[in-house]
């Protein structure tokens, strides 16, 4: 099959194959090649060499000098003369890291951006835009239009950085959590009202019992049913509203919610997280507890049938809140006087710098597959709404209001993969935008995952509008777990890249999770995986939305956006692919990235030993 | 950590299988193969649907033979 004349030139640069057999004396034209697309198979399969094949950009407009049948490749000595591409070859290093100015030597400032020469290999050319590249493009800039701003500081303040809105979280320290006659926080112990598990299983007709337990590291070794979510306790001071003002944290200490049926049904029975907490737990992870957290953990026992209903679950995480709801009234009562630490987050717009939204993907098909959206307090119930009765359509936030808490997450199914309430609250990748001053970010678009086809189109499309209203240059799609959620998470990029705009697609995929549709717009992704052998493994948090994938989600958006293209991924997962671009980003920006561990740091438990290896 | 014996020799194969929803909940939808070849059960998200999932629906699905990879 011959190819059209665009076609040819979106893949200039790769290999030139006949299509069909051509005589001595054609000259070549886009019709004669056959689509680079199908080249892999084609060479695992033996059938076609391309040792040595000109590009087609090299190729066209010349002769042949010999006859070729077709799925030859045209080499050098086949052609009259190889022709000059007329593109220069986009070398641009994979998900390329914006490079730093002392790289390598200066040669040309034009057109508000920094030339730079790379004299030794292959002679590689970057654009990068003066506002990538630190303070050395300064000088160049007075003269340019300016719209690429300058570097940073004072000079961008004076481009009209307006601070938006301000969260302070004010951190209060817990060391001991009992028992008592009234929920109540002395010094840093923090009491939890004897009998207050009755009064919680009443407000829930479907909820049966509940047990609380205080589990401190010395108890890690401790079986647990599957945790459906980790939540921090936090409230709001005085008057503030959600994602303003003041939030009050208590440190050290989460909220764990864990649950059966009558019957010992796991709530999420597929891919549960049941088992010894410090052998299913990755610690530390953006959503999960961090190792030493002392955890209050609830064990719900909800009715038979109903773990996979919708009302079973939400149920068990309303009555849970009950006790946390008791916690927040404590927690308000306290004194300035205990405070540790002060933490405050600025968003700030910047305008001139290239806009960019946040899109995250949060499941909304039902049952467990559920958030609940802007509660009064962080992570509560009281006030939210579910994204699945908003009919999963977008709903935008500031990216304070996700770092308050504004999502509680009813948490789907796949432990290693799912976003637990506390994700929100620290959400890497909101974190990682916030504080990129190259950018103006302009908010998080929650968008739910409906089940059916036709809804998941409808609700892609809004995104898309959504998107072009917000006038961004540039959007990142995150999404957790994978299943038809990938329907509409590709439907989402493809909506967002044919308006014009940079996206960079962000999900676990790996070996079990690969994209089950795509589109051309789906140039650019980040992989989540951690695990060692690509999979879900039913470890809590392990293959969550981390900073590693933050820094090179942001730092690849900044590149496509500059201009920069991105490598084809390989025809298969190499988990290669991720520590080249990370040795790339440490050499280029000069501060390592660190990468978090994976569930090879954990004891194996026994449940995995029995279900995936060879238990002996 | 994951340990195996062998890697699967023949899992490239696929052959088109039908089936019949039995279930349907909130989260899960339950499937007996066509032919008798046994029945599975999989979370909402695994099942890719035009319309509202209802007891009765024909699925097809790709599957190899599975294998075992440990002794």
């Amino acid at each position: 099959m011959s190819i059209s004349a665009e076609y040819a030139q979106e893949h200039i640069n790769d290999p030139a194959v006949l299509c069909c057999r051509r005589e001595a004396g054609t000259k070549l034209s886009h019709h004669d090649f056959e689509d680079p697309a199908i080249f892999d198979d084609l060479v695992s399969s033996g059938l076609l060499k391309l040792d040595g094949a000109i590009t087609i950009g090299q190729a066209m407009g010349a002769t042949l000098t010999k006859t070729l049948d077709s799925l030859n490749p045209v080499l050098k000595d086949c052609v009259d003369k190889v022709q000059e591409a007329a593109a220069p070859a986009a070398v641009s290093s994979a998900p390329a890291a914006p490079a730093s100015s002392n790289q390598g030597a200066t040669t040309s400032v034009a057109g508000g951006k920094l030339k730079i020469h790379i004299g030794e290999g292959k002679g590689i050319d970057l654009e990068i835009p003066m506002g990538l590249a630190g303070g050395a493009g300064a000088a160049g800039t007075g003269a340019s239009a300016g719209a690429a701003g300058v570097s940073s500081g004072a000079a961008a303040s004076a481009g009209g950085e307006k601070v938006v809105r301000t969260l302070t979280r004010k951190h209060y320290n817990i060391t001991e959590v009992k028992r008592g006659k009234e929920t109540k926080i002395e010094g840093t112990t923090l009491y939890i009202r004897k009998g207050i598990e009755e009064e919680a299983v009443a407000t829930q007709e479907l909820v049966h019992d509940l047990k609380l337990d205080i589990i401190t590291k010395d108890k890690y070794h401790t079986y647990s049913e599957t945790i459906m979510d980790t939540q921090p306790i936090a409230t709001k001071e005085g008057d503030s509203e959600l994602g303003s003002g003041v939030t009050r944290v208590l440190d050290n200490v989460v909220m764990l919610l864990t649950g059966t049926t009558d019957e010992g049904v796991q709530i999420g029975e597929f891919g549960s997280s049941e088992g010894y907490l410090d052998e299913n737990v990755m610690w530390g992870r953006p959503s999960c507890p961090d190792y030493g957290d002392i955890l209050i953990r609830g064990t719900v026992k909800i009715e038979n049938k109903k773990n996979m209903e919708r009302p079973g679950p939400l149920a068990a995480h309303k009555a849970f809140d009950v006790i946390t709801q008791e916690i927040r009234m404590a927690l308000k009562e306290l004194d300035d006087s205990l405070v540790v630490n002060t933490e405050k987050f600025d968003q700030v717009r910047r305008p001139g710098k290239k806009k960019v939204a946040l899109v995250k993907e949060i499941m909304g098909q039902g049952a467990m597959h559920d958030n609940l959206i802007l509660p009064v307090e962080p992570v509560g119930v009281l006030g939210a709404h579910p994204n699945v009765d908003l009919c999963n359509v977008p709903v935008v936030c500031s990216p304070l209001e996700v770092l308050d808490g504004c999502i509680h997450a009813l948490t789907c199914i796949g432990p290693a993969s799912k976003e637990q309430s506390r994700h929100y609250w620290r959400e890497p990748m909101v974190l990682e935008l916030l504080h990129d001053k190259e950018i103006d970010f302009a908010g998080v678009i929650f968008v739910g995952s409906p089940q059916i086809n036709s809804e998941k189109f409808y609700v892609s499309r809004r995104v898309g509008m959504t998107c072009e209203a917000m006038d961004v240059e540039g959007a990142i799609v995150t999404t957790e777990g994978f299943g038809n959620n990938h329907v509409d998470f590709t439907s989402h990029i493809e909506q967002i890249g044919m308006r014009g705009i940079k996206v960079v697609g962000m999900s676990f995929c790996a070996k079990q999770g690969a994209l089950v549709t795509g589109n051309k717009y789906i140039e650019a992704m980040v992989d989540n995986n951690k695990s060692e052998a690509g999979i879900e493994n039913e470890i809590l948090g392990n293959n969550t939305l981390c900073p590693e994938d933050a820094v090179r989600a942001d730092l690849m958006l900044k590149a496509l956006m500059a201009g920069e293209s991105v490598k084809k991924p390989e025809k298969e997962w190499n988990p290669n692919v991720k520590s080249q671009n990370v040795e790339l980003i440490s050499n280029v920006t000069g501060k390592p990235v660190e990468l978090v561990k994976n569930e090879t740091s954990l004891p194996m438990s026994e449940k995995y030993k029995k279900k995936y290896a060879n238990a002996k | 950590m994951q340990t195996q014996n062998r890697t699967p020799k023949y899992i490239d194969k696929v052959n088109y299988y039908e089936g019949i929803i039995t279930e349907v909940h909130d989260g899960s939808v339950a499937i007996d193969i066509k032919g008798r070849l046994g029945s599975i059960r999989i979370p909402k998200r695994m099942i890719i649907s035009d319309y509202e999932l209802k007891v009765g629906q024909i699925v097809a699905f790709n599957m190899s033979f599975i294998e075992q990879i440990s002794n």
